[in-house]
């Protein structure tokens, strides 16, 4: 059963590096302004059928459209902030119900306009497949592998190395000592949740062309975000890179040699448990007495 | 609105009864006590007599009763929960559990809903506090999305290994008698537990769920046990909403994995939300409105799942405290306008 | 808010005044036909507009004589909403409850989408006791049902096919494989839902009986994205056969992964996505090859003159590319339901349910789907010769085109191995 092992080893990377793009968006945001964005998964599904209508009713070529889907999506990700999240910022039960509450519209929309047949699909990038340790794996899905990664490096970069980032990071550590030194704190969130929105759509556009659009997606890619990040412990980019590795590799496990209809069962499960041990998360920082987030 | 020439604005002021009700608590004349019982007894005279309408507003609008006090239940549950500082993102665990507890017990025992109901709502209630337990130490987000994720643990669970019934769930339980104990039963559990929580939140047991909800360290150092604390709430507020899927369960004969459905967190969640929380009664004034409303907007289909998230969206910013709250403090105050006299030429 | 909570107010008392004054003036007006279903799914779409089509057919001729009046038939329909995350059966079974309760109908047609609403319905169908037709539900556990409790659930029939019937024509149509290409190793990947696990347990069970060597059988949970662990599995162990049973749109990713791993089999099975016209589009025209099942035909025409009538009015009625996307499963017996229907009303010459239900269960008339009739337990029998039973078709993805390759009474070609 060599091929399986080969297998498992890399479709376990492919499918932990298709959850950590899928969740960065969430984690960046929740990380940089402590905005649970629930409708991250809304945005997701909409930079799906945003860009297939720039394709088929506007016209646009490919690249484009999804270039202007990732501006679209990211600006609405600002939006979102300054028109419903300022007025209640700080009350994290609130942030909550109102951003789930636009994921929910946006998703129910398309349902309602009647987006549930079977003929949306973005193209891949690119075609083909290639042989690696004897598995086949098409070139898309190893584009999401390099994407996810760089983009992971990238925001790395970002939050510890630009001013831009630092301040962002500032202002999540410390905000009272971030405003005494003139960062501006609805500056820094609308930055965050755009940031996070732009990710969502950059998800989309890479992950939606290895299937077709399903409206249900919406719901789905929330769940994912948020297991793999709380898992992870949130506000940490390498518990979010652990919390994909451990979900990915178990899903494609259990997949493998147990059986692919225990591999749901078996992710949900390790979030309940890890949070029952570890309430912080994997790598979060716990606190003893209280305040564990 | 303003008069030509005079800025005014409008002054808000208590009612003297309002005073007298809310501090000193001696009520002198009828009319004192009309006031203050006159809302509260005209909504409970209305709800114990609407199933004797019967058949006048139609087997509909009796189901749309009904539903409307299951969300009720659970947006009571949710708000004794949210009383601890537990913000739950999924009631349908609750309602879950009480369910296929009693399609379990009607099913395999062969027990009627006489005794099924009672002993799921009981059992129910102690399996959530079982399962939640060790999460209880968890708070905020945190919480909120385990919540949001155990009921779909659950689900996948019973798809996975097919138990009790797996994907086509239990179906051909035992019905309940006629649609007017079904109203009854429902409509007297609602009251039960709208009155309860809010008496219970007034006692001193009640006041540690506020402790701990508003400063966990200083609950400690009066030498309560937080968990044990939360342990309770869990187990109480799980009471009502496992009812609630205990009755629900009889009521259509079925029990299925969509038990654990996202609706039954999402629209008690909203009703609370609307109604406006930490009042018990805000959950089901809201329900009122929600539940009913929804019904009428069903020929829209996906639409009006938009439009009540909107409407989520709409109270959770524009109106937090809620209608409750909102309509109370008017019933409680009168209005006038004064004029505004440092400003010549209005604002 | 003011203004919506008035409308509420003005909705419910609209309801209390409907329901204060009983329906009397009803026995010249239109019979209303109930379709209680999920309105967001294309299977219910296509269902609801082929029953609207018969009903406007049987209106042009004159409606429906019943007791020397000839009157018009009429749709209600509601969205049950039940094929969407997060919505409780409880809630598709009170939608369908407000339908019968404010509406009154006199039966109803296409029914349930999902088997988990379809067997709690049919308790909701005994207490109303309203002829109720179902053409989408797939549910094995409908017929058992019945035969359980005759007199409490005889007011229900099926049109759509059920799991038992599809399990024997997929299994006839391997049988074919193994015959006329020589092939013997197979391997099932399914949805985890009840109707497709059974439908892939009892291929399983008749292919190995038939000489078929099973390699695997593989249940994914609804919505899964990610096949590479059967596809490597089949791949690995030299499959020649894939089986896949999904009803989910995510299943497009099987046919392209299947395709981007260079898995050599034959992909033959059912997978929505990839049963309408339109889906080679859709995938690029990567599925060339494909064998795709069409639960009931509409979507293609058998060469009966119903059927091709069907197609073609739909065609005409609905314009040509609502036509190409239409639905493998659902309008073809919906279609038919409404005629049968009328015909049971008509020879019964009253709306009574237990008249209608007798003469429901004389049905013996040609529709669009084939020779109709039913068995002891209100289903129609699914065979593959039109003019003795209903059919199955099995199509084969070449060059665009959808070429039916099963029965061999309607087939086209025969299956070819993939390139």
């Amino acid at each position: 059963m060599g091929g399986l092992l080969a297998s498992t080893l890399v479709y376990g990377l492919v499918n932990s590096v298709v959850l950590l793009l899928t969740s960065l968006g969430f984690s960046l945001t929740f990380g940089l302004s402590g905005v649970a964005n629930f409708a991250h998964g809304g945005l997701y599904l909409l930079s799906g059928f945003l860009c297939w209508l720039l394709m088929h009713r506007v016209g646009l070529p490919f690249p484009l459209a999804a270039a202007a889907t990732v501006l679209l999506v990211g600006l609405l990700g600002a939006a979102i902030y300054r028109t419903v999240l300022m007025s209640v910022r700080g009350i994290v039960l609130s942030e909550v119900i109102s951003t789930f509450a636009v994921g929910v519209a946006i998703v129910e929309f398309f349902r309602w306009k009647g987006f549930t047949t079977y003929d949306f699909t973005l193209p891949a990038l690119v075609d083909g497949s290639v042989d690696i340790l004897g598995v086949t794996v098409d070139w898309q899905r190893l584009l999401i592998v390099a994407l996810g990664l760089a983009l992971t490096g990238l925001l790395w970069l970002f939050t510890h190395r630009t001013m831009v980032g630092l301040a962002l990071r500032g202002m999540s550590q410390d905000e009272y000592t971030a405003l005494s030194v003139g960062i501006e704190s609805d500056w820094a969130a609308t930055l965050s949740l755009g940031l996070g929105s732009a990710l969502a759509a950059v998800a989309g556009i890479a992950l939606l062309p290895l299937g077709i659009i399903s409206i249900n997606i919406g719901y789905d890619v929330l769940l994912i975000a948020l297991a793999v990040t709380v898992l992870g412990g949130l506000e940490s980019t390498t518990g979010l890179i652990l919390g994909s590795l451990i979900v990915g590799f178990a899903m494609v496990i259990t997949g493998n040699y147990v059986g692919p209809r225990w591999s749901e069962v078996v992710y949900l499960a390790a979030i309940v448990i890890v949070l029952a041990v570890k309430p912080s998360g994997l790598l979060g920082k716990s606190k003893e007495l209280e305040d564990r987030v | 609105m303003s008069s030509p020439g005079r800025a005014t604005r409008r002054e808000r002021i208590d009612r003297g009864i309002k005073v007298r009700s809310d501090e000193i608590f001696v009520l002198a004349s009828a009319r004192d006590l009309a006031w203050v019982l006159l809302p509260r007894a005209l909504a409970v005279a209305a709800l114990l007599l609407f199933p004797l309408l019967g058949a006048r507003v139609g087997p509909y609008w009796q189901t749309v009763m009904i539903n409307t006090m299951v969300i009720a239940l659970l947006a009571l549950s949710w708000d004794l929960l949210a009383s601890v500082g537990l913000i739950s993102l999924g009631q349908s665990l609750f309602f879950g559990l009480g369910g296929y507890v009693a399609g379990a017990l009607d099913s395999f025992a062969g027990l009627g809903p006489l005794w099924s109901i009672p002993l799921a709502t009981l059992l129910g209630a102690a399996l959530a506090t079982l399962v939640l337990y060790p999460l209880l130490r968890l708070r905020g987000v945190y919480f909120g999305l385990i919540t949001f994720a155990l009921p779909l643990l659950f689900m996948r669970l019973i798809e996975t290994t097919g138990a009790l019934g797996g994907t086509e769930g239990v179906s051909g339980l035992t019905p309940l008698p006629n649609r007017t104990v079904e109203i009854y039963l429902v409509t007297a559990a609602a009251l039960l537990t709208a009155f309860a929580f809010r008496r219970l939140i007034a006692t001193d047991y009640g006041l540690v769920f506020h402790a701990v909800r508003d400063n966990e360290r200083s609950v400690m150092a009066a030498g309560f046990d937080v968990q044990r604390v939360k342990a309770q709430a869990v187990f109480l507020a799980a009471l009502p909403a496992a009812f609630a899927g205990a009755f629900v369960t009889h009521r259509y004969q079925f029990v299925g994995m969509t038990a654990f459905a996202m609706e039954y967190s999402t629209l008690p969640l909203t009703a609370a939300v609307v109604g406006g929380p930490g009042s018990f009664l805000g959950p089901v004034v809201g329900s009122f409105i929600l539940v009913p409303l929804s019904e009428a907007m069903r020929e829209f289909g996906s639409l009006r799942v938009v439009l009540y998230s909107l409407m989520l969206l709409v109270f959770t910013v524009g109106l937090p405290e809620g209608i409750f709250r909102f309509v109370a403090r008017k019933y409680g105050q009168f209005e006038r306008r004064v004029a505004i006299e440092e400003a010549p030429d209005g604002r | 808010m003011i203004q919506t909570l008035r409308t509420a107010a003005s909705l419910a008392l609209a309801a209390l005044a409907l329901g204060a004054s009983p329906a009397r003036a009803a026995d010249t007006g239109p019979i209303v036909l109930g379709v209680p279903t999920a309105l967001g799914t294309i299977e219910g779409q296509d269902s609801l507009r082929a029953a609207k089509l018969a009903v406007e057919e049987i209106n042009a001729a004159g409606g429906v004589e019943v007791g020397g009046v000839k009157r018009k038939l009429e749709i209600a329909s509601i969205d049950t909403r039940e094929a969407e995350a997060g919505v409780p059966v409880l809630d598709a079974l009170a939608a369908m409850e407000k339908l019968i309760d404010e509406k009154k109908p006199a039966a109803i047609v296409v029914g349930s989408f999902r088997s988990e609403v379809l067997i709690p319905a049919m308790d909701v169908i005994a207490k109303y006791k309203i002829p109720y037709l179902c053409t989408i539900g797939m549910a094995p556990g409908f017929e058992p049902k019945i035969a359980g409790d005759y007199a409490k659930y005889k007011y229900n029939f099926r049109l759509g096919l059920s799991a038992p019937y599809l399990v024997g024509n997929i299994a006839k149509t391997m049988g074919f494989i193994h015959q006329k290409l020589g092939w013997d190793k197979m391997y099932f990947v399914h949805q985890d839902v009840a109707w497709a696990t059974g439908t892939a347990g009892g291929v399983a069970k008749l292919s190995a009986a038939a000489g078929w060597k099973v390699l695997g059988n593989d249940a994914y949970p609804t919505g899964s994205r990610d096949f590479s662990s059967s596809l490597t599995k089949a791949k690995a162990a030299g499959a020649q056969v894939i089986v896949p049973i999904f009803d989910m749109p995510e299943s497009g990713v099987l046919v392209k992964q299947a395709r981007s791993m260079k898995v050599p089999a034959l992909i033959a099975g059912f997978i929505s996505p990839a049963a309408p016209a339109t889906s080679w589009a859709t995938f690029n025209g990567e599925i060339g090859g494909l064998v795709n099942f069409l639960f009931e035909p509409g979507s293609i025409p058998l060469k009966t003159p119903r059927s091709e009538h069907f197609y073609q009015a739909y065609g005409k009625a609905y314009g040509e590319e609502t036509l190409r996307k239409m639905s493998g499963h659902g309008p073809g017996p919906s279609y038919d339901s409404v005629y049968v229907l009328a015909a049971a009303i008509r020879r019964a010459n009253s709306l009574a349910p237990d008249a209608v239900v007798a003469q429901l269960e004389k049905t013996d008339m040609d529709g669009a789907i084939g020779h109709i009739t039913f068995n002891k337990n209100h289903q129609v029998p699914f065979g593959d010769d039109p003019k003795k039973e209903a059919v199955t078709l099995a199509f084969q993805w070449r060059d665009g085109k959808r070429v039916v390759v099963y029965p061999e009474s309607v087939a086209q070609s025969h299956i070819e191995a993939p390139r």
